[in-house]
């Protein structure tokens, strides 16, 4: 594996110590333009410190990574015009309005103000939020929360999308609703890095890794990894692969 | 830097303050309370003393030696009738001096002997019980002058000394016009220095910190997009307390208003910096807050505010003047008690500068885009 | 209550103090610093008091009058000027307090027996500064009157006659007019509340903040049991910092109590749960922590610097005001510590004033439990 034009993400050897505490163990992967690539994995397996790591929250220990064609140790800066992040807890001002909180970011982003109230229109559309775009942010239920974080993670149109484990707490009907409207993304050439542990979303991405204790223990295609797993089990399920890989 | 960004950063850390009902109260209350209470707290101007007497010699002579102390209009006396009574008295605190005439006062006097009148000080205060004990011993000198006149008719006009005292500055040595112009700074500095100093932890805390990080806002944009607000609350309140100072304790403002608005936003610079700065380099609010409270209470202390600097050891002397708020002081009394203008105060103006611009680009060099 | 419940809630505050390694490392830098700071930097006693001289006279006299001004121990002769101008410049720098003028033919008319002026300009920016200031000019100009008095006398051969009176000054409590004496122990109240209240103001609002009360709610434990345990991880440190406070001052400084120890520790617990029962009151009140922390220093930290007797004499405020320090914990308690470090006074002589604070313990504490119970508690 080498980074090519077409690998948006690339991680290599990709390492994270927190003192005497290994949570990403020499991992290595990459991403394609218009993928959508899954992590996998139980609480605590590296998935949120990894997907820190590609985002310039957290500084690698050791190994190589490139995000949107830039080294996310010496070139976060470059590498966040680019993308989008929605982080497991939420992290938005609970004091503002959605609608303020949306505003904010497009200043951050330094989009232009003229295309300001196109682009929040078009986010509380896609987001179905309108209905409560001028309640206070922190008396909100948490499936609205999902929705406003996501909404402002695209305002400013990045090229690769990071989910932090986007439909934890949420019922599943808005999942499956989460889940389309990824797909619709990925169509339109955005590349999403999703993380979760629900084995049933993760037949939604392309390609998935599987992690446990911050080592890679599989990777790739949903089928391929079913298919290998249980080869004699035509059944079978992602949650089948997990169990038959950990016994 | 980004104008836009910053104008975003700051709209939003407003309508974050303003929009809670009791934070809104604290920022309008809170300083207003402190001038008051402190206007009216910080007064060593002496206007009584209270006096035990323990009179053994109950003579007509005796009786003038109390009308010369009650004639004053400082002390108060109260009578006691034994050394028990006097002690309980001292004991309890409830009198700050207490004076006792001999028994053969009358007769020692008369005879053209000394008589000695003990005064006991409760030295407690020892400040306060210095001052006492030269008002004391002032009404026993007049008195002295007055019964050598009664006793020697005679041609006594001795070549003496002439005390000419005249006061400067502020004539009748009113605690309030001293103190209060140092009160506006203080206040001023404690609000912002601690909303300042929780202003990033607030964003790490809340994880908003998270979502900052991935955007390409740079430090010195955040840093400032987090000073402006709070240098403009602080800005508004200094106006408005000094204002509200001027007019309710009547202190005499002899200078330049243009000039005392020009050093209050240097000296907002070195405030404000030291508050982002321990919010950068804190984790909690716990920990902010504790730190500040580090940090307040020397600059409270060695500014010469209450303990003149000239008093304290050279060593200490250095430390007092790396802080801002000795040279604000300075500037501050300068301009309301004695009018001075801005050529006197350059060496306070230039090390306000320079220790602003220390602190403000030492949060934004200590101030990380990461988590860990 | 069970004491299980309350080990367990005082274990976490524990892990929360520890892990946060600074607050608590700053916990017992703050007395540290004070006690070191009010030992040795700062006083209210004023000596060498700076003067500048203008003698225009130039006589035996003269010199005679400025030397026995500047080997007083308060005054420090810090040049001779050439005019009133430089004079005024001194004093507008601020690089001395008092000026004193002699003018020419000073010396011929004391010698003439006529009264003879001398200027004297004093600084009076700093009440307190220039208050002690002008009474120990005042008193050294009457002292000097009374040698030429004396000398007058002497001349006339009158030498039998003495003043009538003389003031035999005998200091009591602190007799050497140390201002250290009494500004120590309001410094123990002080650091007993910033780490007591200030602390303490946030753990309850951190609790509903961060969503935590919530978890609280649902568990078997009463508003008591939290408050204690929460409190009690306070109560040490609060108590370890009075001792590193009693001790560096006694050693480094000498201030010794002339009461028992036993009346300043049990003092000291009182005011320390007076402080924690009021920075937990204020946490569940206000449930913000900037709030909370913005109230704790309004409602304890302030009162306790200007309204205790400590630095600002009580008997120079206004009535309402002085009513006011009634309502003041550390009024109390600096009246117990001033009892034990100068005047030897104990329990029997103090009772009110432990009494008084055992009761503000057990209002706040009630009230306390009163308002979590109406959070659900």
């Amino acid at each position: 594996m080498t980074p090519s034009g077409d690998n948006v993400i690339y991680a290599e050897n990709l390492t994270k110590t927190f003192g005497a505490f290994t949570a990403v163990d020499h991992i290595s992967f990459s991403v394609s333009r218009g993928e959508i690539f899954g992590f996998l994995g139980s609480n605590g397996s590296g998935k949120s410190t990894t997907i820190r790591m590609l985002c310039g929250i957290l500084m690698p220990t050791s190994g190589y990574g490139c995000v949107a064609g830039h080294d996310i140790a010496t070139e976060p800066e470059l590498i966040k015009k680019s993308i989008g992040y929605m982080s497991q807890k939420f992290s938005l001002y609970g004091e503002l309005t959605p609608y303020e909180n949306l505003r904010f970011f497009l200043g951050i982003y330094k989009v232009p103000a003229r295309q300001w109230e196109g682009r929040i229109r078009k986010a509380i559309e896609m987001t179905h939020l309108s209905e409560i775009k001028n309640r206070l942010t922190k008396d909100l239920s948490q499936g609205w929360k999902q929705r406003l974080a996501l909404a402002s993670s695209l305002l400013h149109e990045p090229e690769i999308l990071f989910l932090d484990e986007p439909t934890s707490g949420v019922d599943p009907v808005t999942r499956r609703h989460f889940w389309n409207f990824i797909g619709h993304l990925s169509r339109n050439g955005m590349t999403v890095f999703v993380t979760t542990h629900y084995m049933d979303e993760a037949r939604n991405c392309d390609r998935l890794v599987m992690l446990n204790k911050g080592k890679t223990v599989i990777s790739g295609s949903p089928s391929q990894i079913i298919g290998s797993t249980c080869p004699d089990r035509p059944n079978a399920d992602l949650n089948d692969a997990f169990i038959s890989i950990m016994s | 830097m980004s104008w836009l960004r910053i104008r975003e950063l700051i709209r939003k850390e407003f309508i974050q303050l303003f929009r809670d009902a009791k934070s809104r109260r604290v920022l309008i209350v809170a300083p207003i309370i402190q001038l008051l209470v402190f206007g009216y707290v910080v007064n060593y101007d002496i206007s009584k003393i209270s006096v035990a007497l323990l009179d053994h010699s109950r003579t007509p002579e005796s009786r003038e030696l109390t009308t010369a102390f009650t004639g004053n209009g400082i002390f108060y006396i109260k009578e006691v009738f034994n050394q028990n009574q006097m002690e309980k008295l001292l004991l309890e605190g409830r009198t700050d001096l207490g004076i006792i005439v001999p028994p053969d006062y009358a007769d020692t006097i008369r005879i053209g002997t000394t008589s000695e009148i003990q005064i006991i000080v409760d030295g407690t205060t020892s400040n306060m019980a210095s001052i006492r004990v030269s008002y004391a011993m002032q009404v026993l000198e007049r008195l002295n002058s007055m019964l050598l006149q009664e006793f020697y008719p005679l041609h006594l006009t001795y070549g003496k000394i002439d005390n000419r005292l005249r006061t400067w500055y502020n004539p009748n040595m009113d605690s309030r016009y001293y103190f209060v112009p140092g009160i506006v700074a203080f206040v001023v500095m404690l609000i912002s220095l601690l909303l300042t100093s929780i202003a990033i932890i607030k964003e790490k805390e809340a994880g908003t910190m998270e979502q900052l990080i991935v955007t390409p806002l740079a430090p010195v944009e955040f840093i400032t997009g987090k000073t402006i607000p709070y240098a403009i609350i602080s800005l508004v309140q200094m106006i408005a307390i000094t204002i509200f100072a001027i007019i309710w304790f009547r202190i005499p403002m002899n200078g330049s208003i243009a000039l005392l608005f020009f050093a209050t936003c240097i000296f907002l610079m070195s405030s404000l910096g030291l508050g982002l700065f321990i919010s950068t380099v804190s984790l909690t609010q716990q920990q902010a807050m504790m730190s500040t409270f580090f940090f307040i209470l020397p600059i409270f202390m060695l500014s010469g505010f209450v303990f003149p600097i000239a008093n304290m050891p050279v060593i200490v002397q250095w430390i007092a003047y790396l802080n801002p708020l000795t040279h604000f002081l300075i500037i501050l009394r300068g301009v309301f008690l004695r009018g001075a203008g801005i050529s006197v105060f350059w060496p306070q103006i230039t090390a306000l500068i320079i220790i602003g611009f220390l602190l403000l680009s030492g949060s934004v060099w200590r101030f990380k885009k990461r988590l860990d | 209550m069970k004491t299980k419940t309350i080990s367990a809630v005082a274990r976490k505050e524990y892990y929360h103090l520890i892990r946060d390694f600074r607050s608590l490392y700053l916990a017992f830098a703050i007395p540290v610093i004070l006690i070191l700071l009010f030992g040795y930097a700062l006083s209210l006693d004023v000596d060498n008091i700076r003067v500048a001289v203008v003698d225009y006279d130039r006589t035996d006299l003269s010199r005679d009058f400025l030397n026995s001004l500047s080997s007083s121990p308060y005054f420090l002769i810090t040049g001779h000027l050439r005019d009133l101008e430089s004079v005024s410049t001194e004093l507008d720098y601020g690089r001395i307090t008092l000026a004193i003028v002699i003018p020419p033919g000073w010396t011929g008319m004391i010698r003439s027996d006529k009264i003879a002026p001398l200027q004297i300009i004093l600084d009076g920016s700093d009440p307190n500064f220039s208050n002690i200031a002008r009474t120990y000019i005042t008193a050294f100009v009457d002292r000097y009157n009374n040698r030429l008095f004396e000398d007058y006398l002497n001349r006339h051969t009158l030498g039998k006659i003495k003043p009538p009176l003389e003031g035999r000054i005998r200091v009591w409590f602190n007799e050497d007019l140390e201002s250290r004496n009494f500004i120590i122990p309001g410094i123990i109240a002080i650091i007993i509340m910033i780490v007591g209240a200030i602390l303490t103001s946030l753990v309850i609002a951190r609790e509903f903040e961060n969503g935590t009360m919530e978890t609280i709610r649902s568990l078997p434990i009463t508003a008591s049991e939290l408050l204690l345990g929460k409190s009690i991880p306070y109560f040490f440190i609060g108590l370890t910092d009075v001792l590193i406070a009693v001790l560096m001052s006694q050693i480094l400084f000498g201030v010794v109590m002339k009461s028992s120890f036993l009346f300043m520790i049990l003092a000291s617990s009182l005011y320390l749960m007076v402080a924690l029962a009021l920075g937990l009151l204020i946490s569940s009140v206000t449930k913000s922590q900037l709030i909370a922390n913005q109230g704790a220093i309004l409602l304890t930290y302030l009162p306790s610097l200007l309204l205790s007797d400590f630095i600002f004499p009580v008997t120079n405020m206004p009535k309402i005001l002085q009513i006011l320090t009634y309502l003041v914990p550390a009024t109390y308690y600096v009246d117990i510590l001033r009892g034990v470090y100068l005047k030897n006074l104990g329990f029997s002589e103090m009772w009110p004033n432990y009494a008084v604070l055992a009761v503000m313990v057990l209002m706040l504490m009630s009230l306390n439990i009163v308002t979590l119970r109406k959070e659900g508690l």
